[in-house]
């Protein structure tokens, strides 16, 4: 009977320590989903959900542009070719609300592995801060998905560069850099600066052969922008390190901003009572909590300290003080300075993106900081520490500590810390050490209420006009080729589409609706104090069209104006109406021009200025007379005009040997990676090394 | 485990209720607060 009842009770252990292996894996996943629900909310409803550079259009096209095949820097690449091929298989919008998603689930859980311990209290604090900061509404708030799926990806690319060296270490780094490869430029930006550090500064021997795999792997799944960016002859305007430089968002200064991962440089995309006194005060006693659970962590707080703890440490360091170089003028004279030199530089002009790696730092660090008050409460109590062991995903440790000091409360997390009073521990501790969890856990999604239900609705779904759709299908049904002009010669637009009087400022989005090229101008204006600066555009075709659409002022008949669009492969030429009466309304006397077709000669117009400053208004007129061209359309919304064929010399916009290489070269890799590396992201279960300090595989 | 996982719904719940609701209630509270430039839109404002 004993032995029977033995049975029973080691059946029941390992049935528990198995559930308990599966809620350290499950809790963080879970609570990342909750968070992506919680933060996007109605987005995840149909409809798509605009602002700034966030663009997603009904049916996008899969066109050459898409593909890098345009002039200008590729920075739209692969993104949007990645979008309009999950297109083919979903709905548009239902492609967004996963790109989104997968933001918060992908960082979430893999931010929650990197925490030593195997606790799911500890590893959902880390999922949580991953997800839930400054930076991410921020950037949300920008529209930067893809970039964002980039930053969700950090934590598995750093996991995988600490296992080079193992068997399938490359193939799975290349299986960790997806979100980078999907991402396009920023987020591979973002990817070196994690994965070179850890790759330079891991233990024992093979650094440089390390580092040369890492970058092999970056080049591998760039070459789909990284080709056309070479040879499109983009600049980067230097004048924009000023204007795109960290800034302060809180009362605590550039520095302080940064340090709770926000100081983002527009003022619009700053998340709803992010300036609340008491939030922002709390935002800095949790940052140097979570920083303070990083230091303990790295000193072999749980049981081991990280093994990829230098290199991140480095690489949130070197992030930081990128972006504290815009904030002093010696730091932007040297950004300009190097972005004059080579415009691959430009991407450093955006300060805060780089405090992505302080993001993963903090995070893992509060995971710490939950593990440490665990393990201070049991302590406290008188129990003795255990758990660890056999936890799953058990973290990147380094071995050499493995005697070191004991376990916090790794596999049971929470709930054993408040039973591990077991009739040990004081009543008084339990209470305080589950209060102090609970505040650890819910402090970063407290403290930033305006990343909730989509971003406390700036993000909000709407439908495309039917009268969209109508323009595009008239463009897309004409097989000639030639390019579309997209006016007001402005890259940003104001739409209501939403109703409700609430206008969202969001990338033309004719940019990505059609398949075929679209010359937008791709100046950056940007208020500073009033005032409204431009940054110059990449985009050569769109330097070459800009004199043609941007006539005299008053407005006034030109007569070439079809003659040299025509001529630099304008077929199309697309106004916003009411975009045009806007900024002609603003700016200009009355209407003349903007209603093509009803004024004695004007066809379309566009124009536009600062809100009132005519100075600049000059800049966005546009004039055609309406024999050099052919209305097609003409609705409440937009004019399409045709140019003549005899106008027309157009150019079929075709990737390149080069590119369609680039483009083989980088999928055949990426599916070659996943088949050897037997999983879609790294593995979840390495198993602890005895060996370089690292870890081993626990796949064969 | 069943207690983790009633832990773990009871608190999202509450903290997603919570939450949902102040900024429901602020969001129609501000509905037309968002700034936006007159005429043609810049890409930010410092």
């Amino acid at each position: 009977m004993a032995a029977v009842g033995g049975e029973a009770g080691s059946g029941a252990a390992g049935r528990g320590a198995a559930l308990r292996r599966w809620g350290v894996r499950l809790v963080p996943a879970l609570v990342s989903v909750a968070l992506g629900v919680l933060a996007l909310g109605p987005v995840l409803g149909p409809g798509f959900a605009l602002r700034y550079d966030m663009v997603f259009v009904p049916d996008p096209p899969l066109s050459a542009a898409s593909l890098g095949g345009g002039s200008g820097f590729a920075r739209a690449v692969p993104s949007d070719a990645v979008v309009a091929a999950l297109a083919t298989v979903l709905p548009a919008d239902a492609v967004q609300a996963i790109a989104l998603l997968s933001v918060f689930v992908v960082g979430g859980t893999g931010a929650a592995r990197l925490v030593p311990g195997g606790g799911w209290a500890p590893r959902s604090a880390a999922a949580v801060l991953y997800v839930w900061n400054p930076f991410v509404a921020e950037r949300l708030l920008l529209g930067q998905w893809a970039m964002l799926l980039g930053y969700a990806g950090l934590p598995w690319v750093l996991a995988a560069v600490v296992r080079l060296g193992r068997a399938r270490g490359v193939p799975r780094l290349v299986v960790a850099l997806i979100p980078a490869a999907v991402g396009g430029f920023s987020s591979v930006v973002l990817s070196a600066l994690v994965a070179g550090p850890a790759a330079v500064v891991r233990r024992g021997a093979g650094r440089l052969r390390a580092l040369g795999w890492t970058v092999c792997a970056l080049v591998l799944v760039s070459l789909p922008w990284l080709i056309p960016s070479l040879s499109s002859g983009a600049r980067t305007d230097p004048a924009a390190v000023e204007l795109f430089a960290a800034r302060a968002d809180g009362p605590f200064g550039a520095a302080g901003s940064l340090l709770v991962l926000g100081g983002v440089w527009n003022a619009q995309a700053v998340p709803e009572w992010y300036g609340v006194p008491v939030f922002a005060a709390c935002r800095v006693v949790l940052a140097v909590a979570a920083v303070a659970g990083w230091v303990w962590l790295a000193r072999g707080g749980v049981r081991s300290a990280p093994v990829f703890w230098p290199g991140l440490s480095v690489a949130a360091a070197l992030g930081l003080g990128v972006a504290l170089l815009g904030t002093v003028e010696p730091g932007r004279e040297l950004l300009r300075a190097l972005i004059g030199w080579w415009p691959g530089f430009g991407p450093l002009r955006d300060g805060q993106l780089f405090v992505a790696p302080l993001a993963l730092l903090q995070a893992a660090g509060l995971g710490g900081a939950v593990a440490w008050v665990l393990r201070s409460v049991r302590r406290g109590a008188g129990g003795t520490a255990h758990g660890g062991a056999g936890a799953p995903g058990e973290p990147l440790s380094s071995s050499k500590a493995e005697s070191g000091t004991a376990p916090p409360f790794g596999s049971s997390g929470v709930w054993t810390a408040l039973r591990l009073g077991g009739g040990r521990a004081s009543g008084a501790a339990v209470a305080t050490g589950a209060v102090a969890v609970a505040v650890l856990l819910l402090a970063p999604v407290a403290l930033l209420p305006g990343l909730a239900w989509g971003a406390a609705g700036r993000l909000a779904p709407v439908d495309y006009p039917s009268e969209w759709r109508a323009v595009r299908n008239l463009v897309d049904g004409d097989p000639r080729p030639g390019a579309l002009v997209s006016l007001p010669w402005s890259a940003y637009r104001g739409l209501d589409w939403g109703g409700g009087g609430r206008t969202v400022v969001v990338l033309d989005p004719a940019v990505k609706s059609f398949d075929r090229r679209v010359v937008w101008n791709d100046d950056l204006r940007v208020a500073v104090g009033g005032r409204v600066r431009t940054v110059d555009g990449e985009d050569p075709l769109a330097r070459a069209v800009a004199p043609a659409v941007a006539g005299g002022w008053p407005l006034r008949a030109d007569p070439s104006a079809a003659r040299r669009l025509g001529a630099a492969g304008v077929r199309y030429v697309l106004v916003d109406r009411a975009a045009a009466r806007a900024a002609l309304g603003a700016d200009g006397p009355g209407t003349p021009g903007a209603s093509p077709g009803t004024s004695s000669d004007a066809s379309g117009g566009a124009g536009g200025g600062t809100g009132g400053a005519a100075g600049d208004a000059d800049k966005n007129t546009f004039f055609i007379s309406r024999g050099d061209a052919q209305v097609v359309h003409k609705g409440a919304r937009f004019v399409l005009l045709r140019l003549p064929d005899d106008h027309v010399q157009a150019r079929v916009e075709r990737l390149s040997g080069l590119e369609v290489t680039g483009w083989f070269v980088t999928v055949v890799a990426i599916l070659w990676s996943m088949v050897v590396s037997g999983s879609n992201l790294v593995p979840v279960r390495p198993v602890r090394s005895t060996g370089m300090g690292t870890w081993k595989e626990n796949r064969k | 485990m069943i207690k983790i996982l009633a832990a773990s719904v009871i608190g999202a719940a509450l903290a997603g209720g919570l939450t949902f609701g102040i900024t429901t209630w602020s969001t129609n509270a501000s509905a037309d607060a968002e700034p936006v430039n007159e005429s043609l839109y810049n890409y930010g404002d410092r």
